[in-house]
């Protein structure tokens, strides 16, 4: 009798439920032109701020100039406009903004307000202090984390097993950047354990490339790793040039490198990290709260090697680097 | 036909058209009302076990998508276990684990111990990879698991507080072939269970035994680490469903919906696959069924509402028809038929009604007549002539009378001296007394005027016995009653006295005069004798012709007072009296008592 009482009762409240939910289903929201920021340090139109994020929102349903409008604002090297950059987004009433590298993130930070920030490419910002951890991120913020401080000895673990030969590295990095710097002392590290020599070449400016050039001129290394910032990444042109022309092998964070002509490069998805930014970012349109939203890890890594390269640098990409690689380009 | 009741009429208290239709609509809607309540009950119980056969269906399936994830890994971790340990096998060895990362992007990191539980390899995705490390796995439960079991799942962990993590450990059948042991991103499972949708809102998730989000469309809800109240409620579907069995259960999801979850285990690694659809969507069917069992009930209320309408009206409109039939009856109107074709009892009934009018009509008209005849016959008579046929009876035709006349004598010079109200009290006393003797002779009362009364026997009925000796006693009685009236007036001062005169004869009797105003009389010579007779005689006399005497000779004691001259007979005729000694003996033995 109780039993039945119960599921009478159980019944009528989920009847009762379903009506009601109904009438909330009926209730639809209006539709909005949600505004997307976007903020880089580097240079406009590529990387996040190119095409394939703008595709990453429409596969959500997003229809561009309908219910998604993008602010993009590169600051193009120039880290001192960042926060002018974040004032011109705050004032066109972004819904979010997507920041790239650890100076846009920072920024936006603290000249956004309440706005919800997604980070990409900016370190680790548990680390950087940017969020309390990355399950509970508690801010303003959430994004996705890098772990790229680690992968500078795998990266140099992959140039030894490529080219076996090879026993001096120059590393270059950007020098006034902690993060950076962190990844090029992770390789030092582990160039010690493989009985590699580091030839350092921290640069701070455009032009101390050259002084890097005319130093890996004077005493040739073996390879060239780059540690890859928007500083170095506006000058990648430069350094695969010059890597091509004393034939020396080189390798990079992230694989259109490898595309634009570097040997090597190993890192994080890029596609990956963009389509889950644009993931969190789809959220947050959606009204969830950063709070609530933890910081993802890459998950997939990209492992590309241009054998077009190897063969104008007159090298051969061992067996086991081939079989390794997820993305040979011929 | 007029809606109104006829006036006058009081609303009934409560109105038969009220009764009836609480009746006939009650008797319709309760039925249905019960059939909608235990087709909705049983429907919600089918439905119920529809959708928990239903989800569990649903439930195994995402259960084996997780399965075939977890065994996909576990097949791609099996190549790498295949080739036994030896002399210049590490290369080949570092070769398959190369191709199980490309392979697997789920595995974040390989480990192969030979069989001697010695770690040969660990590849990384993220960290330089160490050859022949040396470090002994002897107490590692990951290869003491495989070892015993060929695979072993390992707990869920958390990578850096936030990425769900699983160890699997993977023994070659042969022991030289050694383990690998791998550990697994859970987060691509994101790619399996986001794939899984039940129904339009629907989803899937899975927790393992401790109650860690092992696999969830929402990534964000996998990363949150311990203790998130998103989670805690996933937990509590998966205790509910612990206790339930095979049921269903209903409760709240990681998105505050409530939700209908069902449970599958995932053998392997002992987790627990759940799929879970909004309680609004999966019991939609049971919602349109409720839906279509509210309308079906609304309509049979409807109908049976005009069915009892009409019905009631039915019943009642005949009925308001009967009552005003009924008061136009009351009001005297018998003219009026009441026109029922339901072709039922109120038909037969209205047919009484107005047959019972035609009877009254027919049986007012007799009263009236009777009334009529009243007037000049004695009550019975007029019973019987009305009986008789009142046109046979009251026609003209001859017939052997008895007429008698009497008057007061001395009232002429009375009421000429007396007051008018004395006068009246006279007559009033005198014709009562008259009146009930008249009755009881059942005598014909044809004309009176003041004190004289012409009364007749035999006509328009015929006496059982002698006429004639009827209207002698009934003489007799009357002289007696007056004589007793007279010695009151006496006393008072009036000097009037009363006299008697009958004759026997044929005479001419019928109605004359005109419409309105008939009288019954009788002509002829008797009338003219007996009005002679009644003139003649003195106070206390009865005088009678000698028809009349002859006819009553040897029953009444007559003395003849020979012959005498009258007017208006040519011959002088023999009269003959009651004895002066019987009237005043009786009026003696009266005034005595």
């Amino acid at each position: 009798m109780m039993r039945i009482g119960r599921s009478i009762f159980s019944a009528a409240a989920m009847v009762a439920a379903c009506w009601l939910a109904q009438g909330e289903a009926t209730a639809q929201d209006a539709p909005k032109v949600y505004r997307v920021g976007l903020l880089t340090s580097g240079p406009p139109g590529v990387g996040l701020l190119g095409p394939e994020l703008v595709r990453d929102f429409v596969r959500r349903g997003y229809v561009p100039d309908k219910t998604i409008a993008f602010e993009p604002r590169a600051a193009q090297g120039k880290i001192d406009l960042l926060p002018a950059l974040v004032e011109e987004l705050v004032a066109s009433h972004v819904d979010v903004i997507i920041t790239v590298s650890y100076p846009a993130a920072i920024a936006a930070k603290e000249h956004a307000g309440g706005i919800p920030i997604v980070v990409t490419l900016s370190g680790d910002p548990v680390a950087t202090h940017l969020v309390d951890s990355l399950a509970r991120p508690g801010g303003t913020i959430t994004g996705v984390s890098e772990i790229a401080t680690e992968l500078s000895a795998k990266r140099l673990q992959l140039l030894k097993e490529a080219v076996p030969g090879v026993h001096s590295v120059a590393v270059l990095w950007n020098a006034d950047d902690l993060g950076m710097t962190l990844r090029y002392r992770a390789a030092e590290e582990e160039a010690a354990k493989l009985g590699m020599v580091i030839v350092p070449l921290g640069v701070h400016a455009p032009d101390d490339f050259d002084t890097a050039f005319t130093e890996m001129t004077k005493t040739p290394p073996d390879a060239i790793l780059m540690v890859t910032d928007v500083l170095t990444n506006l000058n990648r042109k430069r350094v695969i040039d010059f890597a091509a022309a004393h034939h020396l092998p080189s390798i990079f964070e992230y694989d259109s490198l490898a595309h634009d002509g570097g040997l090597m490069a190993y890192g994080p998805n890029m596609s990956d990290i963009m389509d889950r930014a644009a993931g969190l970012a789809d959220r947050i349109l959606h009204g969830a709260k950063p709070a609530d939203l933890p910081l993802e890890l890459p998950t997939r890594f990209q492992y590309a090697v241009n054998l077009k390269t190897a063969k104008a640098l007159g090298i051969t990409i061992s067996e086991s680097a081939q079989l390794r690689a997820d993305d040979v380009i011929e | 036909m007029s809606a109104e009741p006829p006036a006058g009429a009081d609303r009934p208290r409560r109105p038969l058209f009220q009764k009836y239709f609480l009746a006939l609509f009650i008797a319709v809607v309760v039925p249905l009302l019960a059939s909608g309540a235990i087709e909705a009950w049983f429907g919600y119980r089918d439905e119920r076990t529809n959708i928990s056969q239903r989800l569990r269906t649903e439930a195994n399936a995402a259960a084996g998508k997780i399965q075939a994830f977890l065994d996909d890994i576990r097949d791609q971790l099996e190549w790498t276990v295949q080739l036994p340990w030896s002399e210049g096998s590490d290369e080949r060895h570092r070769y398959d684990v190369l191709r199980l990362l490309r392979q697997v992007p789920a595995i974040v990191d390989v480990v192969l111990v030979d069989g001697k539980d010695i770690e040969r390899l660990h590849a990384s995705r993220t960290d330089p990879d160490i050859v022949n490390s040396g470090t002994d796995h002897a107490d590692d439960p990951a290869y003491l698991g495989a070892r015993a079991a060929g695979v072993w799942y390992g707990p869920v962990t958390l990578h850096k507080g936030s990425e769900p993590y699983m160890t699997i450990a993977v023994a070659g059948s042969r022991e030289s072939a050694g383990v690998t042991i791998a550990v697994i991103n859970l987060k691509l499972i994101w790619d399996v269970i986001s794939a899984i949708h039940v129904g339009t809102a629907g989803d899937a998730f899975a927790l393992d035994r401790e109650g860690h989000l092992v696999a969830h469309p929402d990534i964000s809800l996998m990363l949150r680490g311990e203790d998130d109240a998103a989670v805690a409620a996933l937990r509590r579907l998966q205790q509910a469903s612990l206790a339930a069995g095979d049921e269903a259960v209903a409760g709240a999801d990681a998105g505050h919906r409530t939700v209908l979850a069902a449970m599958a285990r995932v053998a392997g690694p002992d987790w627990m696959a759940f799929v879970e659809q909004p309680t609004v969507e999966a019991l939609a069917p049971l919602r349109r069924a409720l839906w279509r069992t509210a309308i079906l009930v609304l309509l049979g209320a409807l109908f049976a509402a005009a069915l009892a309408w009409l019905l009631a009206r039915r019943m009642t409109g005949p009925i308001r028809l009967l009552e005003e039939g009924a008061a136009l009856i009351g009001a005297g109107r018998f003219d009026q038929p009441i026109h029922i074709a339901t072709g039922d009892e109120l038909e037969r009934l209205a047919a009484r009604f107005n047959q019972m009018a035609g009877e009254l009509a027919l049986s007012q008209e007799r009263s009236e007549r009777i009334a009529r005849l009243k007037r000049f016959l004695s009550p019975q008579v007029a019973e019987l002539v009305e009986q008789a046929g009142q046109d046979e009876a009251l026609a003209g035709h001859r017939a052997e009378v008895v007429v008698l006349f009497c008057d007061l004598r001395g009232f002429t010079a009375f009421s000429a001296a007396a007051a008018p109200e004395k006068i009246m009290s006279v007559l009033g006393d005198y014709y009562e007394a008259l009146g009930a003797i008249i009755v009881r002779y059942e005598a014909t009362l044809t004309s009176f005027s003041g004190d004289g009364l012409m009364l007749l026997l035999n006509a328009p009925m015929r006496c059982p016995d002698n006429p004639a000796e009827r209207a002698v006693r009934m003489a007799v009685d009357m002289q007696q009653a007056v004589q007793a009236l007279i010695v009151g007036w006496r006393r008072r001062g009036y000097q009037v006295g009363f006299g008697v005169g009958l004759a026997r004869g044929e005479a001419t009797v019928g109605r004359i005069g005109y419409e309105g105003r008939l009288d019954y009389t009788a002509i002829g010579s008797v009338t003219n004798l007996a009005s002679r007779l009644c003139a003649a005689a003195e106070d206390r006399q009865i005088l009678i012709d000698e028809a009349a005497a002859a006819s009553v000779s040897g029953t009444i004691a007559l003395e003849s007072l020979g012959t005498r001259r009258l007017k208006g007979f040519d011959e002088a005729v023999p009269v003959f009296t009651v004895g002066k000694t019987i009237i005043t003996g009786e009026i003696d033995s009266r005034v005595g008592t």
